[in-house]
């Protein structure tokens, strides 16, 4: 008797990220094997990641070396610098990457730690006498060097730098890991007078001996992150009255550049995975949640790596945070839109990016440090060549793993890829051999449709004001505001207010559009577009139909397509599968 | 006198009278009470002032007398004259007791004045020590209390450019060093006031330890006011005895001068008759 067939719709697979945790027998569809290079994207769908668009045309002072840290530096006055470190060096720009190292200012050691504060940008590297720039200078100096520095010595050569409540904060020296100095109200150089100041730790660790590692500063706390321990401080916009609030034992900070400030939170890498003082905040007291729930194995495995460089970002922009083990050339990216039942955060995996380390500009661009210097996390290639997304299944029983499943098709239903292969495997039972189909998505083509361009004008973008028109049949609809058809130019605004720039008529009589410039209406005719944009025939969507063979128990499925310029996401899986005999 | 009596009673006067014999007896008796008198002088002389004389007698009965006066706690005051010299000494002695307690209170004495005279220097440390010392349990206390609240608060370890260490340790330290300073001016005041004090224990003691002999002294008054009556019973006796062997030397001396006088006369009398009755008429 021939056997129906069921059709089971995997709906945003791998949604709620990867789960290395759980048996893959009774894991949640939704949860994936191995999502790599891979987002949750804004409609919780799995899809590729952006790619690294490298700003650097000329990385001579960055050798073949790699950057190790990225900071925008940004003053009252709105002046802008992009500091970078690598090849032992201080470098400036994104294009071009200058030396700002100080002369007779040796570097062996590029775990700098770059804050702003106060107009100036302070470099911090252990063992290293700070470095400090403002756009006054207009180089970076010596810390000592600066008119009224006091205290500036060995002693305070710290390794991690915060800059919060008013003062720069350092902790972590060569010899002593217990103290944390504070600098002078609102003056980073001044470590000995005024308010000036330190607490020594050591007598305070919860379980009797700790090393610091991080600084955070949260809702009037100062976080001081041991390697097995936290101490939070309450009042340090005091530093002499903050007192302590609370002590966490058993729970630290693996490296000072996995904190994160969220604005709502502080996140951080402990020894058993991704933290957050989230409840913290709520309940005053510090039941930490594990953000790193699905996948605690992997990650624990990661941080054990000897000499690990770790290097963490957080984005709000795409929603993610991202820590990168860069000596193992893994990357995790959180999701942190919202968290699952255990409270772990949705992550996928960036295997072999070559990220080495992050920064966010104030606009929002998230600025990416690798061996090719600096580049923008956008677009989708990295530094133009492709990269692999990868996506799996976990072991799928459609509901009773006793029963032998057919796998007859495979309808997957993609978004975007323009012009990508894709390439579909199954396995069954746990093995490691695939059966694999690949798909050719479409290329999406442009399309022109009636009022299908816009035609950007720069006398009129000056105003912020955008057009849409058809150029090809000189016809603009709207200008700002369209006033309406005049035989004769208009004088009075729109409500019967004064002309605006960019407003605009139809002279019915000369058959001319005017649009209003620089207080005087222009024949649009005359002026002549910059760009033109067009409208694409909207959001590829492709369903292609996969034909599978095989039989087992248990399925897995997969999807693999080199990202190559575009995105690509998946929307839902349909598989139709022949319901067997019970094994 | 007697024989002139008995000359007269014999009758051998008249008899023996005649002419120039009973004229020159007349003289004879004349001369011999003028004799009489002169020698009752000399009786008088020796009687008086003459050894064994009255005066002799005053003398010896108004003499000093020495004696001794001895107090109801056993101290004593002798008056006595050297026997050769003359020279009066006085013994005052006051009872052992009373001279150990004399020679204690004087000692002590000697220790307050010279604690008083000690430099202040060191006694102003000694007490401000001894004040440290009954404010450290105190200070002690405060100290762990900061500690423990210090160490609460996790701010054990905190050192400001501003405060030093924390703002509530400044406060401490402030506290105990202006209770260190209000302790060393009290101590400086102290010591001041104490040597006042010992000044004047010093002189209280002294003054006490001459009480014994201010009260011996003041026991002798009476001693001697029984003394002084003494002499002068002596010396009003003296004074009686002298009057009364005067009255009865004088009254000899009336009677030996009325006895010379009358020798005198009788004899003056006889001789002026005698040679009348041969010079001339008798009356």
């Amino acid at each position: 008797m021939a056997q129906e067939i069921k059709s089971i719709t995997l709906v945003a697979p791998a949604f709620k990220g990867i789960n290395t945790e759980d048996s893959p027998l009774a894991q949640d569809p939704s949860f994936a094997e191995s999502a790599d290079n891979a987002v949750i994207d804004k409609r919780g769908r799995i899809a590729a990641r952006k790619g690294l668009s490298v700003l650097t045309t000329d990385k001579t002072e960055l050798g073949t070396g790699k950057l190790r840290a990225i900071k925008e530096f940004r003053d009252n006055l709105g002046n802008t610098k992009i500091f970078s470190v690598g090849n032992n060096k201080i470098l400036s720009g994104t294009t071009v990457l200058a030396d700002e190292t100080p002369g007779s200012y040796t570097i062996t050691s590029d775990n700098w730690k770059i804050v702003n504060f106060n107009d100036n940008v302070y470099f911090f590297q252990r063992g290293y006498e700070p470095l400090v720039y403002n756009n006054t200078g207009g180089a970076v100096v010596k810390l000592s060097t600066v008119a009224g520095a006091a205290g500036v010595v060995a002693a305070m050569y710290g390794n991690e730098v915060l800059a919060a409540y008013g003062r720069l904060w350092t902790a972590d020296f060569t010899t002593d890991k217990s103290t944390v100095y504070w600098s002078d109200l609102l003056i980073g150089h001044d470590w000995t007078g005024g308010t000036s100041g330190s607490i020594n730790l050591s007598k305070v660790w919860p379980d009797g001996f700790d090393e610091i590692v991080a600084l955070s500063a949260h809702n009037n706390l100062l976080i001081i992150f041991g390697k097995h321990s936290i101490v939070v401080y309450e009042g340090a916009d005091s530093p002499a009255t903050m007192r302590l609030v609370d002590t966490i034992a058993g729970v630290g900070c693996v490296d000072r550049d996995t904190v994160q400030y969220t604005g709502t939170d502080v996140l951080f890498l402990s020894q058993t995975g991704l933290r957050s003082f989230g409840r913290t905040v709520q309940e005053k007291s510090m039941p930490m949640s594990s953000l790193s729930g699905t996948i605690t194995t992997d990650i624990i495995r990661l941080i054990r790596g000897t000499g690990e460089i770790f290097k963490s970002v957080y984005h709000p922009e795409e929603s993610f945070y991202l820590i990168t083990f860069t000596n193992q050339a893994i990357t995790f990216c959180f999701d942190v839109r919202g968290t699952l039942e255990n409270g772990a955060y949705r992550v996928t995996r960036w295997p072999g990016t070559g990220f080495t380390c992050y920064g966010r500009k104030d606009n929002g661009d998230l600025l990416i440090g690798s061996r090719f210097g600096i580049g923008q996390y956008t677009g989708y290639k990295d530094n133009n060549l492709p990269y692999r997304f990868k996506y799996f299944s976990p072991e799928l029983t459609f509901g009773d793993a006793s029963k032998l499943k057919f796998l007859k098709r495979l309808r997957p239903t993609l978004v975007g890829g323009s012009g990508a292969n894709a390439i579909f495997t199954w396995s069954y039972d746990f093995g490691t051999l695939f059966s694999s189909a690949e798909v050719g998505i479409r290329s999406q083509g442009r399309s022109d449709f009636n009022l299908s361009e816009y035609p950007v004008y720069s006398e009129l973008s000056g105003y912020g004001i955008s057009s849409t028109g058809d150029v090809d049949i000189g016809e603009v609809v709207v200008v700002n505001k369209f006033l309406g058809d005049f035989t004769s130019a208009p004088t009075i605004g729109s409500g019967g207010g004064a002309l605006l720039e960019g407003d605009s008529y139809f002279d019915t009589a000369a058959d001319i559009f005017y649009v209003y410039i620089s207080s005087a209406f222009v024949d649009l005719d005359t002026l002549v577009p910059a760009s033109v944009g067009e409208f694409s025939d909207g959001e590829l969507v492709s369903r292609n139909s996969i034909n599978a063979n095989g039989s087992g128990s248990t399925i897995t499925i997969g999807l693999e397509a080199d990202i190559n310029g575009e995105e690509l996401s998946i929307q839902d899986i349909n598989v139709l599968a022949l319901i067997g005999k019970t094994l | 006198m007697g024989w002139f009596e008995d000359w007269i009673k014999s009758g051998d006067a008249v008899s023996d009278i005649g002419g120039g014999a009973l004229g020159a007896a007349g003289l004879a008796l004349a001369k011999k009470g003028y004799e009489d008198v002169g020698e009752i002088g000399e009786r008088a002389y020796a009687g008086l002032a003459g050894e064994g004389g009255l005066a002799e007698q005053l003398r010896g009965m108004l003499e000093f007398q020495p004696y001794t006066v001895t107090s109801a706690t056993g101290g004593q005051f002798g008056m006595t004259q050297d026997p050769t010299t003359g020279q009066m000494t006085y013994q005052m002695a006051t009872s052992p007791e009373e001279q150990a307690l004399q020679q204690q209170t004087l000692a002590n004495a000697g220790m307050f004045f010279n604690q008083a005279a000690m430099p202040v220097d060191q006694r102003e440390q000694d007490i401000f020590q001894r004040m440290r010392t009954a404010m450290s349990p105190e200070e002690e206390r405060q100290r762990l209390e900061m500690e423990q609240r210090m160490a609460a608060q996790g701010r054990l370890g905190v050192r400001t450019a501003q405060f030093g260490g924390t703002p509530e340790q400044l406060a401490l330290a402030k506290a105990q060093e202006e209770a260190r300073n209000t302790a060393m001016l009290n101590a400086m005041q102290f010591a001041g006031q104490e040597q006042q004090r010992q000044a004047q224990l010093g002189t209280g003691m002294l003054s006490a330890g001459y009480v014994p002999q201010a009260q011996l002294l003041a026991a002798l008054q009476p001693g001697m006011t029984a003394a002084e009556r003494q002499r002068q019973s002596l010396s009003e006796q003296a004074g009686t005895y002298g009057q009364t062997y005067a009255s009865g030397l004088q009254a000899l001396l009336q009677s030996a001068l009325g006895q010379a006088n009358i020798a005198g006369g009788v004899g003056g009398s006889i001789a002026r008759a005698s040679l009348g009755g041969l010079f001339g008429p008798s009356t």
